[in-house]
C-alpha cells in the first residue's frame, strides 16, 4: 500500500552538478517545435532540441508514420490529426541517452499497490505544459505548450500555443480552454476557495492572483504585479504539475459547469454522482481528472493530451491504449508513443510487486523497486528483465531537531550552533553508507563531511553540557539531556538509519532514544509541533523542489512564514534571511534562482539547520531487458519514467 | 418456537444500534482522517498541495461536520437509502467496492468449509476410534503444526517453493489473460487449479482444531453407557459409530456457525494478500491503515450483522436438534 509513499523515496542526485551548467535561454523565445514555415527552410541548429538523435543537427520531419495499432480505426490521416506546430520530443538530453529511432507495438506492464494510483505510469503518462529536459531544470522548453517569451521585467510571459493540437477526442486545443480554466475555475471562488499560491506573483501567499489576456485563438499572456520568473520552471515540472493546471477540456466540462448548463439541468447528474441536490461544485470536481487523477478510474473517457489514454478499469487492471492524436513525433516523423499499450496491474501488497519483479511479469518498475531488494533482481535476471541503477531524486534520510519545539531547555541547547555542529561532527558517513547503501551513496556535500568525535566533544564541553555520574550529559535544567527520535517507515532505510544515528550521538555521552510510530501520526504530530526529532527526505538534489525542510526544523518559525505571521513564532533574524533567500528562489529566473540556491547551501552549512549526511543514492529501476531508449545511469531514475513515449521493444 | 425466535430478533435491533455506535467510534479513534493521510502523501512526494483542495475535499466527503452528524448522515443513509457511504480512497459508493469481491471471497471461503469439514471430520473420527495408533499420533503431530504455524508463513514458504522449483509465481487467481476477463466456463477452469493453494493454506489451521474437537467430543462420546450398552447388544461396531456419537460429536459445527458466516466473508485477510487473492480480507486492512472511514465502518458493521444473524442460526438449530437448550424464559 505505501507504494505512494515510499515512491519518491530513496533518491539523490548531486547538487552540484545541478547548479554548475547555467544555460542562457531563459528569456529567449523556446520552441522544440518547427515555425510554421518550419517545413520549407532549415531550422536554427543552435535552438535545436537535444535528444532528438543527431546531435546538432536536427532534421524536420515531412513526411508521418502511425502505428499499425491505429490502421483500420476510421482515422483522418496521421498528419490530419497532428498539429501543423508539433512537437519533436526532447525528453532526455543527449548526454544522457543516445536516442533510436523505434518501431511501432507491443504492451508495457507495470505493476502497482494502490488503488486508482500507479506512480510509473502517472509519471510516463503526465505532460506539463513546458518541459525540462532530463528534469535537471537546465534548459525549459515547450511541451504541450508551444513556446514561451518572457518580459525583461519578469513580470509577463506570452505562451504560443501549438495550432491544431487535439485533445483525445478529436476536439481542437485552444486558448478557450486557458480562458474556461483561468476565469470559470481559478477565479470560480465555489470551486477554487483559495487561489493557489503559485499562481500568485512571486509565488508567495501576500502576492496578486495572476491576469489572463487571450490575444488570439492560439496566444496568450499571463502576467503578475511583481517578477515572478520562477513560474516556468513551476509550470515545466516543479510539483510534478501538468497541463491540467492551465489547460482544461473545455469543451467537455462545460456541461458540468453552472455557469454554461443551467443547474436544473445538472440535478440528474449530481444525483447520478451521489452527491446531495445543488452542489454542483462536486459534481464538477468529480468529472474534472487533473493530471493527479489520471491513473483513476474515473478517467476513463475523460479528453486528454497524454500518450496513452485510460480504456478500462478493472479491480485488478488499468488499461491504457495509444492517443491517436498525441502531439509528439521522432525525428524520423513517426508519432509517438511506440508502445501500443499499458497494462497496469493492481496488487494487494508492496511485497508483491517484488515477486512479480523476479518472475518477469514487469517491464517497467521504478516505483516500487527498492535498494535493498538489488541481490534479489539480480539474482532473477534470467526472467528476462534488467536490473539498472539511476540516480535519486530526494535525499535519502535527513536528520532534524527541532528548534521551536515547547521545552525551553530543549531549545536553548537546539537552538545553539556548536550543539548542532557537534552532532554534525558525530555522524560517521562511511559507516552509513557502508551499513545501509552498500556502498551506492556519497557523503553529503552541502555540510561538513568531516568526521571528528574529540572536536565535538570539546563543543559539547565548551557550551557546558556537563556529563553527570552516569557519564551522560546533563542539558541546563539539570536533568539527562535527551533526543528522542520518533520516526515512520515512510521507506526502507528510515529505521535502520536512524538506529545508526542512535549509536554516534551516544558517542557524545548524549541519551539518544528511538520510537517507530505510525505513519499518519507522524505527521499529526509534526503538524501539532510535538516532534523533537525525526527524519524523513526532501527534494534538495532538484534544486527548483527544495523547501529545505523548515517544517520540521522549525515547525513554528515555518507556520508563522506561511500563515504570513497570523501563526506560529517569529522565527529569529538568521532564520528569516534563510526564508527570504529561499523565497527569493521561488520567484526568480532559474539562473538567478540557482545562484541563491548556493547562498541558501552556504547558509546551511554555516547554520546547520539540519542534517543531510548522505547523497547521490542510487535507486533500481527494472526494464524489461528488450526495451530500448533507457537513459543512462547518470540521469534521475524518475526521468526514464518521464521518457515513456520514447520506449520501445527492440528485437 | 417462533416465539423464542421472534423474541430473539427483537432483541437484535437494540444490539444493532450499539455495534454500529462503536464502530463508528472506532474507527474515529486514531488520530488524522483520511484526508490527512492523503495529503502527507502528496506533500512527501513534492507535490505543493494548496489550501482550497483541503478544503475542497472535507467538503465533499463531509469531514468539516461532527462527528455525530457524520455518525447520523452515515446512519440515515444505510437504513433509509442502503446507501453506505463512499470510500474515499477508491472515491467509488462502498458497495461498488465491496461488492465484486463479495463473490470471490464466499467461493474460496466456502470451498475452505467444505475442504475442513471433508478433511477433518474423518480424520477425526478415525483419531477418536483408534486412539494412540500410529496414525493417530501421526494426524495429531500434523494437526499440531497446522494449528501452531500461522496461515500466511505456510503460504509464504509455499510461493517461494513453488517459484524457486518451477519459476511460477503464484500471484492470484488467474492467469494473465483472465484477470479482466467477463466470468466464463474458461474463466472458472483458470480459477480452479489456483484455488487449490489458497484452500489448503485457509483450511490448515481449521483443519487442524476440528480435527481435535471432534477427537475429543467422539471419545467423551464412545465411552458414555448408551455406546456401552449398545456394543453389548451386539450392534454392528461402524452402525454403532455413525448412529449417536458421531451425531453428538459434530454438534460444535452447528454451534460455531455463528462465526462461519462472517469469516465467510471476511476472507483470510494476511494469507489473501500473501498470496495475492482479490478477496474482502486485503481491501478492509487497507482501509483501516487510509482510515477509509464510511468502508471500513461498512465493513465492520456487514461483519457485525453477519455474526449476530449467524448465532440467530446457531441458536435456532441448536434449540431444534437438542431438546436440552431452554429457550431463555420465553414460555412456548
Amino acid at each position: 500500500m505505501k507504494s505512494w509513499r515510499r515512491s519518491r523515496n530513496l533518491l539523490l542526485v548531486s547538487a552540484l552538478s545541478l547548479a554548475v551548467a547555467l544555460t542562457g535561454c531563459e528569456s529567449a523565445a523556446i520552441s522544440t517545435s518547427p515555425s510554421p514555415s518550419a517545413s520549407a527552410k532549415p531550422p536554427e541548429a543552435t535552438k535545436a532540441p537535444e535528444g532528438g538523435g543527431q546531435a546538432g543537427a536536427q532534421t524536420i520531419p515531412t513526411d508521418f508514420k502511425q502505428s499499425p495499432f491505429l490502421d483500420g480505426k476510421n482515422l483522418a490521416a496521421v498528419k490530419e490529426r497532428l498539429p501543423s506546430d508539433f512537437k519533436i520530443t526532447n525528453e532526455i538530453p543527449s548526454s544522457q541517452m543516445k536516442y533510436e529511432i523505434g518501431t511501432y507495438g507491443g504492451v508495457m506492464r507495470t505493476v502497482t499497490s494502490a488503488p486508482n494510483w500507479d506512480a510509473d505510469v502517472f509519471v510516463m503518462n503526465n505532460e506539463p505544459l513546458l518541459n525540462t529536459p532530463g528534469i535537471l531544470g537546465e534548459e525549459i522548453t515547450g511541451n504541450v505548450l508551444k513556446g514561451y517569451k518572457m518580459s525583461d521585467d519578469q513580470k509577463t510571459i506570452s505562451f504560443e500555443m501549438r495550432k491544431g493540437l487535439k485533445w483525445s477526442d478529436g476536439k481542437p486545443v485552444t486558448t478557450e480552454d486557458v480562458r474556461f480554466t483561468v476565469e470559470d475555475v481559478l477565479n470560480n471562488p465555489e470551486l477554487t476557495p483559495i487561489f493557489p499560491v503559485w499562481l500568485r506573483s512571486g509565488g508567495v501567499a501576500e502576492g496578486a492572483p495572476l491576469k489572463l489576456e487571450v490575444t488570439d485563438e492560439y496566444n496568450f499572456k499571463i502576467s503578475f504585479d511583481r517578477p515572478y520568473g520562477g513560474i516556468l520552471i513551476r509550470l515545466a515540472i516543479q510539483g510534478w504539475r501538468g497541463y491540467t493546471e492551465l489547460v482544461k477540456p473545455a469543451h467537455y466540462l462545460k456541461q458540468f459547469h453552472k455557469k454554461y448548463t443551467p443547474l436544473e439541468k445538472l440535478e440528474p447528474a449530481i444525483k447520478e454522482a451521489g452527491f446531495q441536490p445543488g452542489e454542483w461544485v462536486n459534481l464538477f470536481n468529480d468529472k474534472d481528472i487533473t493530471n493527479w487523477e489520471l491513473a483513476n478510474q474515473k478517467a476513463v473517457g475523460f479528453p486528454v493530451l497524454y500518450p496513452w489514454v485510460m480504456t478500462k478499469y478493472t479491480e485488478n487492471m488499468a488499461s491504457y491504449e495509444r492517443n491517436p492524436y498525441y502531439f509528439k513525433v521522432d525525428t524520423a516523423g513517426n508519432q509517438l508513443p511506440y508502445i501500443d499499450r499499458i497494462q497496469s496491474t493492481l496488487v494487494q501488497d508492496i511485497e508483491m510487486v517484488g515477486l512479480k519483479t523476479i518472475a518477469g511479469e514487469v517491464d517497467f518498475s521504478r516505483e516500487s523497486a527498492a535498494l535493498v531488494k538489488m541481490p534479489l533482481y539480480k539474482e532473477n535476471e534470467k526472467s528476462g528483465y534488467k536490473a539498472l541503477l539511476a540516480n535519486m531524486h530526494v535525499t535519502p534520510t535527513d536528520i532534524y531537531l527541532n528548534q521551536t519545539f515547547d521545552d525551553p531547555a530543549w531549545q536553548k541547547v537546539v537552538q545553539d550552533v556548536r550543539f548542532r555542529q557537534a552532532l554534525n561532527l558525530a555522524l560517521n558517513r562511511k559507516e552509513i553508507i557502508d551499513t545501509i547503501y552498500y556502498g551506492f551513496a556519497k557523503p553529503g556535500t552541502i555540510e561538513d563531511p568531516a568526521f571528528d568525535l574529540t572536536k565535538a566533544n570539546q563543543l559539547l564541553d565548551d557550551m557546558g553540557l556537563k556529563k553527570g555520574p552516569d557519564g551522560k550529559r546533563l542539558g541546563p535544567d539539570g536533568k539527562v539531556f535527551t533526543i528522542p527520535f520518533e520516526v515512520g517507515a515512510q521507506a526502507p532505510d528510515i529505521v535502520p538509519m536512524t538506529q545508526l544515528v542512535v549509536e554516534m550521538w551516544k558517542q557524545l555521552g548524549l541519551n539518544v532514544t528511538m520510537k517507530t510510530i505510525d505513519q499518519t501520526l507522524y505527521t499529526t504530530r509534526r503538524e501539532a509541533n510535538q516532534l523533537q526529532a525525526s527524519m524523513i527526505w526532501t527534494h534538495t538534489p532538484l534544486w527548483y523542489m527544495g523547501d529545505w525542510g523548515t517544517a520540521n526544523w522549525g515547525t513554528l518559525w515555518d507556520k508563522w512564514r506561511t500563515t504570513g505571521g497570523k501563526e506560529g513564532k517569529e522565527p529569529p533574524a538568521d532564520v528569516k534571511k534563510l526564508y527570504t533567500l529561499i523565497d527569493n528562489a521561488a520567484a526568480a529566473n532559474p539562473t538567478d534562482a540557482k545562484k541563491i540556491i548556493e547562498q541558501v547551501k552556504q547558509e546551511m552549512k554555516d547554520k546547520v539547520y539540519y542534517f543531510i549526511p548522505i547523497s547521490e543514492v542510487k535507486q533500481p529501476l527494472i526494464v524489461n531487458a528488450k526495451l530500448r531508449n533507457i537513459p543512462s545511469d547518470s540521469s534521475f531514475a524518475i526521468a526514464a519514467n518521464f521518457s515513456g513515449e520514447q520506449f520501445f521493444f527492440g528485437k | 418456537m417462533l416465539n423464542y425466535i421472534s423474541y430473539r430478533v427483537l432483541q437484535l435491533i437494540p444490539l444493532l444500534i450499539a455495534i454500529s455506535m462503536i464502530v463508528f467510534v472506532i474507527i474515529q479513534l486514531p488520530p488524522g482522517d483520511f484526508l490527512t493521510t492523503y495529503i502527507a502523501q502528496l506533500k512527501l512526494a513534492g507535490n505543493a498541495v494548496s489550501e482550497s483542495t483541503i478544503l475542497n475535499l472535507q467538503a465533499e466527503y463531509g469531514l468539516d461536520k461532527s462527528m455525530y452528524m457524520q455518525y447520523f448522515i452515515w446512519l440515515k443513509n444505510i437504513i433509509l437509502h442502503g446507501d453506505l457511504g463512499r470510500s474515499f480512497q477508491w472515491n467509488q459508493p462502498v458497495a461498488d467496492v465491496i461488492g465484486p469481491r463479495l463473490a470471490l471471497t464466499v467461493v474460496i471461503s466456502l470451498i475452505s468449509l467444505v475442504f475442513v469439514w471433508a478433511v477433518a471430520i474423518p480424520i477425526g473420527i478415525y483419531s477418536a476410534t483408534h486412539q494412540y495408533s500410529v496414525f493417530d499420533y501421526i494426524f495429531t503431530f500434523i494437526g499440531f503444526i497446522g494449528l501452531a504455524v500461522p496461515g500466511f508463513l505456510i503460504a509464504l514458504i509455499l510461493v517461494y517453493f513453488i517459484f524457486v522449483q518451477t519459476g511460477v509465481s503464484i500471484t492470484g487467481l488467474f492467469s494473465p489473460e483472465f484477470v479482466d476477463a467477463p466470468w466464463n466456463a474458461a474463466k472458472i477452469m483458470n480459477m480452479l487449479p489456483r484455488l487449490i493453494l489458497p484452500v489448503i493454506v485457509i483450511g490448515m489451521s481449521g483443519t487442524a482444531s476440528l480435527i481435535r474437537v471432534t477427537r475429543g467430543m467422539l471419545l467423551d462420546e464412545l465411552s458414555k453407557q448408551y455406546v456401552i450398552t449398545a456394543r453389548a447388544k451386539g450392534v454392528a461396531e461402524r452402525k454403532l459409530l455413525f448412529k449417536y456419537p458421531v451425531r453428538m460429536a459434530i454438534n460444535p459445527l452447528i454451534s460455531t456457525i455463528g462465526w462461519t458466516l462472517p469469516a465467510l466473508i471476511s476472507g483470510e485477510a494476511i494469507v489473501s494478500i500473501v498470496l495475492n487473492l482479490q478477496t474482502t480480507g486485503p481491501m478492509l486492512l487497507k482501509a483501516l491503515m487510509f482510515q477509509d472511514m464510511y468502508l471500513t465502518g461498512s465493513f465492520l458493521l456487514i461483519l457485525s450483522v453477519m455474526t449476530v444473524i449467524g448465532t440467530l442460526l446457531s441458536d435456532i438449530l441448536l434449540a431444534a436438534v437438542d431438546p436440552r437448550i431452554r429457550f431463555g424464559g420465553v414460555s412456548e
